[in-house]
């Protein structure tokens, strides 16, 4: 009884927790166009749906399905309601949401379903057009899986050639695409038609749900094959005006193995005949206004690269140091500066930055892609928003200037293709005044040498305080001291002198005899005052025993410059005189002649002799 | 509210003037800050316009030294 009620209770949780209840609704596709595109490593299937509902309950969900094999390879899925009529616009929906679902029982085995969600219900009698858009990778087998430098590359595609899906189809047709080269075999079934380079099957009427026409196609295909086992990605951002991107590749050849020699003669002699399936160059596409583009490896930088630029894009082609063939490998690292306005904004006290997820290499398929984005020390708050399911996690990088370090968010994707190229979001907070850090360290830095020094200048290290050569040299420093205490006064002394001649000037411009009075009147008082001040320190440099050499020097230029004093003072006199008696210049030059003679003499010796203190 | 871009407080292109304007100026603050040590004596010396001198001179320093690793394109 107790077993019972527990089995009971856990299909009742089961069916409850399943959450699709999945029944096929009563659709009827009324017209199926399908368009298989070969021409590159990448399949992209293009099915146009006519979906009509047939029965009488609003249907909100389109269950499509693929075949097992198939569906690991699966990379993209995206599914959009088709508006207008024929195909005059071909992508104008948002896409619509769809999840995986758990087949039920009345499903074959080996399917995978997934579940279109349409925004409104479609009712009993309508119907609407759905477009689907599937991206295959490495689902093109090589056959044979191992080929010379002169084979050519083929592949084989399994398909089937009647839509598989749960509802039945009234009218569908199959194109596929294959590139401008050989095609070696095609299954021929019946409304097989090949024109040129594009195969067609169909139309085929009424055929039931689930109905599996297996096809083949067994062709060359010389594109490409550059399939990244990982990159890494890693987005650096600095608010001073920069976004730095770092792409390391792992790049290997994913179509048919190269087997045997490899002879370099031949494949630069005729490329196109010996190495037709191997590709020498890759080109990127970059964001306008990248700089400082470079491309290296481990060995050093590759130049065999160009770049081209204008207001769309960055162009960057690439040539690796050799030509890739099947099964080789390739690893080598490129990296671009972006500026920030382009990237980065700010909304509702948030920042983000919106940048494109995948890589910029043209028709690249990567096998593990990591982004990892670097933000600035001190930001907050950090969620990315990205428009498809990705890993994250988060982590922590040290780089120039940092303390705490740098926190990064890791998203890692895996079998991304370019249709994964969207842009994507991570919002986070920061405050402007963390941008202050960077130089405040910088400051303390150069501070803590400045203080270093201060430190070092101030420290006395000497171990005894009362050796002969201790006390020799205390008291040298105080002479010193002394005699630049003199050399101080002496020269506001001589600034004195210069007012008095300056004034001498005035008046022979303006004639104003009071100013001039008053002039000398304040040089007299500042003179007196200087000379009390010379006093102290001649007293002491006469008693300490050091000073004995200089001391002559010194009372030498105090002496001059008293003389000097003297004289300047009867020249101001007499001319002062001249003015009052209101004698001619050639008298006033002439009376002072003398003393100016003398003037300039002892003016020149003073100086002299103030340079030979100085240098002590 | 539609998002606004956000650019760097400073303009790019005036990092390099920058950097060679503060630094001149950070480096004669440091000259006439060891001159003043060099030519004083122990009893002269003034230890608040030695700090001040050497603060005002890292300063100086600090900027010029951040804008030259911004200018050489070490973005911080």
């Amino acid at each position: 009884m107790k077993m019972k009620l527990n089995l009971f209770s856990f299909l009742f949780t089961f069916t409850i927790l399943s959450s699709h209840v999945l029944s096929i609704s009563d659709l009827i596709l009324t017209k199926v166009d399908r368009r298989i595109d070969l021409s590159t490593q990448i399949v992209r299937t293009t099915t146009t749906l006519k979906v009509e509902n047939a029965g009488s309950d609003i249907v909100s969900e389109i269950l499509l399905s693929f075949p097992e094999n198939h569906a690991i390879h699966l990379a993209y899925l995206s599914a959009t309601l088709n508006e207008g009529r024929g195909k005059a616009k071909p992508s104008s929906g948002v896409s619509l949401p769809y999840d995986e679902v758990v087949s039920p029982k009345d499903f074959p085995n080996s399917l995978k379903v997934y579940s279109v969600t349409l925004p409104k219900g479609l009712g009993k009698g309508d119907s609407l057009t759905l477009d689907v858009l599937a991206v295959f990778t490495h689902i093109l087998q090589p056959f044979p899986e191992k080929i010379t430098q002169a084979d050519i590359q083929l592949l084989l595609f399994q398909e089937s050639a009647h839509y598989l899906t749960p509802y039945p189809v009234k009218v569908q047709s199959l194109t596929v695409k294959l590139p401008d080269a050989r095609i070696e075999s095609y299954s021929k079934l019946e409304n097989t038609k090949l024109q040129g380079s594009e195969l067609k099957y169909g139309p085929y009427q009424n055929i039931p749900p689930f109905a599996y026409l297996p096809m083949v196609i067994h062709f060359e295909n010389n594109q490409p094959f550059a399939v990244a086992k990982e990159l890494v990605r890693e987005i650096e951002i600095s608010h001073w005006g920069n976004v730095q991107i770092t792409e390391h590749y792992n790049l290997v050849h994913g179509g048919a193995e190269s087997k045997g020699e490899f002879s370099r003669l031949d494949y630069q002699a005729r490329p196109y005949v010996r190495g037709a399936s191997a590709f020498r160059r890759l080109v990127a596409k970059l964001p306008p206004r990248a700089h400082s583009v470079y491309y290296r490896d481990e060995i050093g930088n590759i130049s065999t690269s160009n770049l081209w630029g204008d207001s769309k894009k960055t162009q960057l082609e690439i040539e690796p140091r050799y030509p890739i063939f099947g099964g080789w490998k390739i690893a080598f690292t490129i990296g671009y500066g972006l500026p920030l306005q382009d990237f980065l904004f700010g909304i509702d006290g948030k920042r983000f930055l919106n940048i494109s997820f995948g890589s910029p290499i043209n028709e690249l398929v990567i096998d593990t892609l990591i982004v990892k984005v670097v933000l600035p020390e001190g930001s907050k708050d950090i969620s990315p928003s990205v428009p498809f399911p990705v890993k994250q996690r988060h982590e922590t990088k040290f780089s120039h200037l940092d303390i705490a370090g740098r926190p990064v968010v890791v998203l890692e994707k895996n079998n991304a293709v370019p249709e994964h190229n969207e842009h994507f979001q991570v919002y986070y907070k920061f405050n402007r005044l963390s941008m202050l850090r960077e130089p405040l360290m910088l400051i303390f830095g150069f501070f803590f040498l400045f203080v270093a020094s201060i430190v070092y200048m101030h420290a006395d290290l000497s171990i005894s305080k009362t050796s002969a050569s201790y006390l020799a040299k205390i008291q040298w420093e105080e002479v010193q001291a002394t005699i630049h205490q003199v050399h101080t006064i002496i020269s506001r002394c001589l600034t004195t002198h210069d007012k008095l001649e300056a004034s001498l000037r005035d008046l022979s411009r303006t004639g104003d005899i009071q100013a001039c009075k008053a002039t000398r009147k304040s040089v007299d008082s500042s003179l007196k005052e200087l000379t009390k001040e010379l006093k102290s320190p001649v007293t002491f440099l006469q008693s300490s025993p050091q000073a004995t050499q200089i001391l002559p020097k010194v009372e030498e230029v105090i002496a001059k410059e008293r003389d000097l004093q003297e004289r300047l003072m009867a020249k101001h006199s007499t001319v002062v005189d001249c003015y009052e008696k209101k004698l001619g210049g050639r008298e006033i030059e002439n009376r002072v002649a003398s003393h100016q003679q003398k003037i300039t003499a002892l003016r020149q010796e003073i100086d002299d002799l103030m340079d030979l203190i100085d240098e002590i | 509210m539609a998002p606004k871009a956000i650019a760097s407080p400073i303009p790019d292109s005036l990092y390099p003037t920058l950097s060679v304007f503060t630094l001149a100026i950070g480096l004669i603050l440091t000259a006439s800050f060891f001159i003043y040590e060099a030519t004083s004596s122990r009893k002269t010396r003034n230890l608040t316009q030695e700090l001040a001198t050497g603060a005002v001179a890292s300063v100086f320093l600090g900027f010029g030294s951040l804008f030259l690793l911004l200018a050489s394109g070490v973005y911080v």
